[in-house]
């Protein structure tokens, strides 16, 4: 996967992101692989590179497959916006008789908001029961302590499934309201106390909250300033 | 079978004949789960703690095998068979018989708290098919006539004891 | 001075039938006994396998078995056969091929067409007691083993052909092989006792009845490989297997079998079981191992192989309890040995779990090559009331269904592989006419349903997109394009899942449908069950020119729906009907007959 990205050929994966370990979840990076006299369907996110094997990433076979599974996550998320424009890109057919119309899962468990959650050091939330009745949540869906709302897992969702709202000062994401703190340049609200406290205890920084954008601003200031003072 | 209504802190001597190792997570949630008879929320979080792990993993665990059950369970637990054999040999049938007699469903408690229903995947016995369990009894060659009087036997028993 | 032993079987089977009572009395009324007169010994043993006629009792050296003996048996047993070496007759085994009674277990057809090497001492010993097997060559292998150079065990074991006995039936001297050439330590030996197959039994029975030859089998793994810890995957519900195994392994570390500096020769091996919890999915060997490790057992692609990168990351052999009760015997006896019994490329024996539909239900070990049709009819002694046979089922879950063209076909890996079943654990599901081959598939949908792990798109979405197909057909909602979705999605279930459990899911699917695709549009567009079994597709009717009037329909209907005069047409009031279909199989002239569905007037 990472090969084909590097050389901007399009293998289309949901599961994978870069940066984390592939998982193999959503199945659609599927590419067929020669090695030696052995030809099989992979999945292009976790099967290991080697030197001399071919790689074909589309065959008659293997768009019938993306479009089979993307079928499937259409019956599962049919509300689903970007699902839906898959749909269309692929020209895939419905059978309506299977369509449940009034579905409204956005999740089509990928895993990624859990691999954040993890590499934020919070493991608030976590892939829950099996089958089709396995989802993301919290602990018993209730509001948890180890969440610090700094929305990660809302970011790295490819299908926009993870409900956060920020609004007079508060965000609610996983049943629990935190209160946001704002910028001490620019006054905007912008991350909960919980992640700031988090963040700060791990990278001993400053003890002034700065959004990313005034950060980024102070920091352009300082190479101005380390120019100016070579010359 | 205990029923400690506080905050379950037997678990912590239960969870403490393990090493603190992640490998013995299940095996934990078993034992706790064979003392209670489900697992306590508390308990997860002791384990959570003693194993230095986050209550997440730990929920993830006790909703991924189905051994452990997150709710209480009723003074006797029903299990009908349903593997193939016993599929084969009429398990669906002993199934709804018990369905209409209770008046529960799979995985429900009865309202007196008496009877929780299971179905559960090949116990095994296949020979025997259709098999139903009640607590460590096998009942072997079951029929929806025969249901009613070994469900006597039980509700019997708890009027006098 | 006579002497004699008395087995009484407590397998799961029999004890759940009272063995354990029948063996506290013979002990309690033979502690009576003065030994003077007969010097005796009860022994309780693991499963005989044929739990259907059991408690089995069996009085050596007499070689008299008896059958479904209960409590009160027990006194005459001691007063008849114990102290006078008399037979019983009414409990002997009444063969119904021979039609006639059998002094031993060993002449019935169930039994004589058998070839016990993995399930040589379950019956014979008590399983918690080592000097059991020890009287019976047991540790004698490892012994041997322990004198040969590893790489010398890993030879014989190749040589042998000895195939994976759960599944795949991969090669185990490769795979041993394999695992010994990585230079990367600590090395796992694993056992995989999470017998997940609906219907198959034979783990248990040997986990149960002879762990001994399991222990003894990795233990000689962990010295050709170089291995010192192994793991025994046991599922939860074999209560009694976890109990008998702890027991042997404790036994085996008394008398230095395990532990450090085994019998003097230097090494170490420890094994410990660890406890399934209730997933068919950690069958599946990296999901089993993902399990040991303290994690949800969800698999991982085996894009590298568990040999070179298993437990915890580090080379590792998983085989199944069959395969690891076949290695004593093959370092004893050589490979040639081995190889003389089965046939080329399938060597050896292996142990079915013939259930279902036929009269004798129960474990039977057989060298592979025996024919379906010698399994079903000669061990199996046929269809229960003769019914015309319809199908077996190999392989569970992940295994198809074979008509009965293919009843001459060779019990061995590649001849089921070839029609497009497998061997899998050893599982055979006995059908009849009265079963509903839809209904079939749609039980083994529902079941792979709850036991997905629900990691990968395919095996999630698509078995439950299959399970809602074939609940609309056995519901009378089928459309003739359901057979083409169900094949296209099945297709990329198998070609697009991450693991084995979604790969073989839509097996049973797929082949119900090559083999009886009749059955399927008879559902769909006749909207009629011809099995009688989908009830919405079923009603019952009464043939006016075979109808004799006996009136055994209506003497047998448990809801009276049947009216009829003597020596007269009888008639089925469809509206009282409840469709249990004992009229249908009650009727000695065939005369009750299977309609489909009632459209409302």
């Amino acid at each position: 996967m990472e090969v084909a990205r590097r050389n901007n050929i399009d293998i289309p994966g949901l599961c994978y992101k870069k940066g984390v370990e592939g998982q193999g979840r959503c199945r659609l990076c599927l590419v067929e692989v020669k090695e030696g006299n052995r030809r099989r369907i992979v999945s292009a996110c976790v099967y290991p590179i080697k030197d001399g094997i071919e790689v074909t990433t589309t065959t008659d076979e293997i768009i019938n497959m993306r479009k089979d599974i993307i079928l499937m996550l259409f019956l599962r998320s049919p509300n689903n916006e970007y699902i839906s424009s898959l749909v269309k890109e692929y020209n895939i057919v419905i059978p309506e008789r299977y369509l449940d119309k009034d579905r409204k899962d956005d999740c089509i468990l990928c895993g990624l908001c859990v691999k954040a959650c993890q590499s934020m050091g919070t493991s608030a939330i976590s892939l829950v029961d099996r089958g089709i009745n396995k989802k993301v949540s919290t602990p018993y869906d209730d509001a948890s302590k180890d969440c610090i709302g700094c929305g990660a897992c809302a970011e790295v969702c490819p299908t926009n499934a993870i409900k956060m709202t920020d609004e007079n000062g508060k965000r609610t994401i996983w049943n629990r309201t935190f209160e946001l703190i704002k910028c001490s340049v620019c006054g905007e609200y912008f991350i909960t106390k919980e992640a700031y406290d988090h963040m700060e205890n791990k990278l001993d920084e400053e003890k002034r909250p700065i959004c990313d954008h005034c950060k980024k601003k102070a920091i352009a200031q300082k190479f101005k300033e380390s120019f100016v003072n070579i010359s | 079978m205990e029923n400690n209504l506080n905050n379950y802190e037997n678990s912590i001597d239960i969870i403490k004949e393990y090493p603190q190792d992640k490998r013995y997570t299940l095996a934990m949630l078993q034992d706790i789960q064979r003392h209670y008879g489900f697992i306590p929320r508390e308990a997860m979080e002791y384990i959570s703690e003693y194993l230095n792990l986050p209550l997440s993993h730990i929920y993830s665990m006790a909703t991924f095998y189905k051994a452990l059950k997150l709710t209480p369970k009723g003074k006797h637990t029903i299990k009908v068979c349903s593997g193939t054999a016993c599929h084969i040999r009429g398990s669906e049938t002993v199934k709804d018989q018990i369905l209409s007699i209770l008046n529960i469903k799979p995985g429900e408690t009865t309202s007196d708290g008496l009877f929780s229903l299971e179905v559960v995947n090949c116990i095994g016995a296949c020979a025997l098919a259709p098999v139903m369990v009640i607590d460590d009894k096998y009942y072997g060659n079951m029929t929806p006539e025969k249901i009613q009087s070994v469900i006597d036997q039980y509700k019997g028993a708890s009027i006098y004891g | 001075m006579v002497s004699r032993k008395i087995y009484v079987c407590c397998g799961t089977g029999c004890l759940a039938n009272n063995s354990y009572e029948v063996y506290l009395r013979l002990k309690e009324r033979l502690e009576n006994i003065p030994q003077t007169e007969v010097q005796t010994l009860v022994k309780s043993t693991g499963c005989n396998g044929l739990c259907e006629k059991g408690p089995v009792v069996k009085i050596y050296p007499d070689e008299i078995s008896y059958f479904k003996v209960t409590v009160d048996d027990v006194d005459e047993i001691v007063e008849k056969t114990v102290l006078k070496g008399e037979v019983i007759d009414r409990l002997l085994y009444f063969d119904t091929g021979l039609k006639k009674r059998l002094r031993s277990h060993r002449d019935a057809s169930f039994y004589k067409h058998q070839h016990k090497l993995a399930l040589r001492n379950i019956g014979e010993i008590d399983p918690t007691n080592i000097d059991d097997y020890i009287e019976r060559g047991g540790y004698k292998a490892l012994e041997k083993a322990l004198t040969m150079k590893p790489e010398e065990i890993i030879d014989e074991v190749e040589k042998s052909n000895l195939r994976g006995r759960g599944g795949a039936g991969f090669p185990t001297g490769k795979k041993w092989r394999s695992c010994a050439g990585y230079n990367d330590f600590p090395k796992y030996v694993v056992c995989n006792g999470d017998e997940g197959d609906p219907g198959a039994f034979m783990d248990r029975s040997i986990m149960e009845g002879d762990p001994n030859t399991v222990i003894e089998g990795m233990i000689i793994c962990g010295y050709a490989i170089g291995a010192h810890n192994g793991y025994l995957y046991i599922r939860d519900e074999y209560e009694l297997a976890l109990k008998n195994m702890q027991k042997a392994i404790d036994n085996a570390k008394e008398r230095g079998y395990l532990g450090k500096n085994i019998l003097n020769s230097g090494f170490d091996f420890d094994l410990e079981i660890v406890r399934g919890g209730g997933a068919f999915v950690c069958g599946e060997s990296s999901a089993l191992m993902a399990s040991i490790e303290g994690n949800v057992g969800e698999p991982r692609a085996k894009y590298i192989r568990s040999v070179e990168k298993g437990l915890w990351n580090k080379p590792t052999v998983l085989n199944n309890v069959e395969t690891w009760a076949n290695i004593p015997l093959i370092i004893l006896n050589g490979a040639e040995w081995f190889k003389k019994i089965g046939t080329e490329g399938n060597s050896g024996t292996k142990v079915f779990s013939l259930v279902g539909k036929v009269k004798n239900t129960g474990l039977a070990e057989i060298p592979m090559g025996t024919t379906l049709r010698q399994l079903v009819f000669d061990i199996g002694g046929g269809i229960i009331n003769n019914r015309p046979f319809k199908a077996v089922q190999t392989g569970g879950p992940s295994g198809g269904c074979i008509p009965k063209e293919y009843l001459d076909i060779s019990m061995d890996f590649d001849s089921l592989s070839e029609i497009g079943s497998m061997m899998g654990s050893g599982g055979v599901i006995v059908m009849d006419d009265t079963t509903c081959i839809v209904d079939v598939a749609r039980y083994y949908m529902n079941f792979l349903s709850e036991e997905s792990c629900g990691k990968c798109t395919t095996c999630r979405e698509g078995i439950k997109t299959m399970l809602d197909i074939l609940t609309n057909i056995t519901q009378g909602k089928g459309q003739l394009e359901d057979i083409d979705l169900l094949l296209r999605i099945g297709e990329t279930v198998q070609k697009a899942s991450l693991c084995g459990l979604g790969k073989s899911a839509p097996n049973p699917v797929l082949t119900t449908i090559k083999y009886f695709r009749d059955e399927y549009e008879e559902h769909i567009i006749n909207k009629r069950c011809p099995a009688g079994t989908c009830k919405n597709l079923t009603s019952y009717y009464i043939d006016h020119e075979a109808c004799i009037g006996c009136g055994i329909c209506s003497k047998n209907c448990p809801v009276d729906a049947i009216t009829g005069k003597i020596k007269e047409v009888h008639v089925i009031d469809e509206s009282k009907c409840i469709k249990c279909g004992t009229c249908f199989t009650k009727c000695p002239r065939d005369a009750v007959k299977i309609g489909g569905m009632k459209v409302e007037a």
